[in-house]
């Protein structure tokens, strides 16, 4: 009984000294955390007014971060040249977006046409999963650098083995990184060269998550639909993708986010040749940026290529959202 | 398998040799799929044994016809490719980025999940924001604050913008709320400080997801090519896929050796991945994340 009575009147003392260490251990990594975070948001602060400004880092600007002065405010210039300017950084730049824009329509749904499958033979299968998953995602694991070089060198026009294969089917041989006019559908044959080597490189992710909403898929609801006399293909369509359809969604946000902010592959592969052919947003930023030193510019293109993918997005979030409701 | 079959009605023959056609068909599929996945690598490492003429006939030869090492005796003993030098460098960067998100990540995700404090929602509400806000909005006032810093061409450079990982820290959330709350109160009762709470209970409780984490952060700090490229302009401070593209540029018309540089730069990673690669594809399924 006594211990109890103690109990009772330490309590408040106890949980004030406990409340104390509490906000001691808080306050000491909240208040590091907020001045790391005060930097971030600097950071992004600076980014966002350097859009209105034609700044470069060589010339000597106003007093505060080297705006002003020889470096002046243009306002929202940069993007009314953007929209109608005629300079060649302007029409660069609407072949970058298009390029962009292009380059992830045509990535997204050859990626959903590999993986999907894929994933769904790879699940009927008992043996050799493994093996198969191992070999299948090694891509995703190499360097992109390393996968451009090796991409590179089968284009080659002379010692490439794509072009060997088109010699011995009797085609003429194509300059798969340097053609301008070459082109199928619409697009140069260049872009789809990229194009390839990225999907390449990318498959085993998608194909890796697409595995594992398959196995989350009921096996009771594939039976039920299998003795009511389906087949496979309607139980695939019927059953497993409505099943699936958040991780679906999941892909096509992740898939079209991490193509439209495609870099190093384009870069080592053509640097946006030939004839900007294969110039994407962010190549055309990066140049701009450290290349030409014009970081305004590069400032304002990088908040359109943040726009696109934002609005890409919730449009993608909208249309895939609403058919899981039922 | 013809005898069994003869025992059984026609019908059932008939769906049993269509579901063996069936399998067969899918691992022919599926092999037919392996093999485009496989073929560009065997490429590279072959191309890497070839002399320099060879790896230039037209047309091209799958099997190195006369094998050599020349192409690694050269890069190893090139004294303008330290390359053990660059290994360090790449080695640096991705273990010090590992461990500071890996301590900030746990140590923030922990506070948000187990403790009440005033501003917390704004806080995580901030950290999601800046989840989705791409680093190439960053890039540029980032790199403006390194010149000033003179911290352009320092291996620091790399380090500096990435110890928080607003990624990290919601995963880590989302596993210490799952911890249950008695864990801390009965070392509470035991004595032990806040401090020595999350050092001795709480991180030994997060043994797997911090392992995901870990592999994931060292794989996407190894191949980081953009970023290292802006900070790293000098060639000696340069990381692996940076000084691969320099490699590549500065060798043309010698594909041969460019491929053994690949697979010297390729490859190590790639054979870690055998070792771990369960986890390695869990985590990337797990989190989502790349």
């Amino acid at each position: 009984m006594t211990s109890l009575a103690q109990g009772k009147n330490a309590s408040p003392r106890l949980k004030s000294g406990l409340a104390i260490a509490k906000q001691r251990f808080v306050n000491s990594v909240t208040i590091p955390l907020l001045l790391y975070e005060s930097l971030a948001i600097f950071v992004l602060g600076w980014a966002f007014v350097l859009m209105f400004f034609e700044y470069s880092p060589g010339r000597l600007g106003g007093p505060i971060l080297g705006l002003g002065g020889s470096n002046p405010f243009v306002g929202l210039g940069h993007f009314i040249e953007m929209v109608s300017g005629n300079s060649v950084r302007a029409v660069l730049f609407r072949t970058s977006l298009r390029n962009t824009l292009i380059f992830a329509f045509a990535v997204l749904p050859l990626n959903l046409l590999i993986t999907l499958p894929l994933a769904w033979l790879l699940e009927m299968v008992s043996r050799y999963k493994t093996l198969y998953r191992t070999i299948y995602f090694m891509p995703v694991l190499t360097s992109s650098v390393g996968v451009a070089l090796i991409w590179m060198s089968m284009y080659d026009p002379q010692a490439g083995w794509l072009n060997a294969i088109l010699r011995a089917l009797g085609g003429k041989p194509v300059a798969w990184l340097s053609d301008p006019r070459a082109g199928f559908a619409g697009v140069s044959i260049a872009m789809w060269a990229v194009i390839l080597a990225y999907l390449w490189q990318d498959y085993g992710y998608n194909m890796v998550i697409f595995i594992a909403a398959l196995q989350g898929v009921p096996q009771e609801l594939k039976e039920a639909a299998m003795i009511d006399g389906a087949s496979s293909w309607q139980i695939f369509t019927r059953v497993t993708i409505p099943l699936i359809q958040p991780t679906l969604l999941f892909v096509c946000v992740m898939t079209m986010l991490s193509s439209f902010q495609v870099f190093d592959i384009i870069q080592v592969m053509t640097n946006g040749g030939p004839n900007n052919r294969t110039e994407v947003l962010l190549l055309d930023i990066y140049k701009n940026a450290f290349r030409y030193q014009s970081m305004g510019w590069a400032a304002a293109e990088a908040f359109v290529l943040f726009l696109v993918v934002m609005i890409v997005t919730v449009i993608q979030m909208r249309v895939l959202r609403t058919r899981w409701e039922y | 398998m013809s005898a069994t079959y003869a025992f059984l009605p026609l019908a059932r023959r008939y769906r049993r040799y269509r579901r063996h056609f069936q399998q067969g068909l899918v691992y022919l599929l599926l092999t037919a799929g392996l093999s485009f996945t496989l073929l560009p690598f065997l490429m590279m490492i072959f191309s890497s044994f070839k002399t320099n003429t060879e790896a230039l006939r037209v047309p091209p030869t799958f099997w190195p016809q006369h094998f050599t090492l020349e192409n690694y005796i050269k890069i190893l003993n090139d004294p303008k490719l330290p390359l053990l030098k660059f290994y360090l460098n790449s080695t640096f960067v991705a273990v010090f980025n590992v461990c500071t998100t890996l301590l900030t990540s746990s140590l923030v995700g922990y506070l948000f999940a187990k403790y009440e404090f005033r501003g917390k929602r704004l806080l995580f509400g901030w950290f999601l924001t800046t989840m989705m806000i791409p680093a190439q909005i960053t890039m540029i006032p980032s790199y403006l604050i390194l010149a000033r810093l003179h911290l352009i061409n320092s291996l620091w450079g790399l380090v500096i913008f990435s110890a928080v990982d607003a990624f990290g820290i919601f995963m880590m959330r989302q596993f210490c709320e799952t911890l249950p709350n008695e864990l801390m109160d009965a070392a509470r009762i035991d004595g032990a400080s806040e401090w020595q709470i999350y050092w001795q209970i709480v991180l030994p409780q997060l043994g797997a997801p911090l392992a995901t984490l870990g592999i994931l952060g060292f794989m996407a700090n190894w191949n980081a090519y953009l970023w290292p490229m802006i900070v790293l302009q000098k060639i000696e401070v340069r990381t692996l896929p940076v000084i691969l593209t320099w490699f590549n540029s500065t060798h043309t018309g010698q594909p041969a050796v460019v491929m053994a540089a690949t697979v010297l730069i390729v490859m190590p990673i790639l054979i870690v991945f055998m070792f771990f690669q369960r986890w390695i594809v869990q985590g990337f399924t797990m989190t989502g994340f790349k």
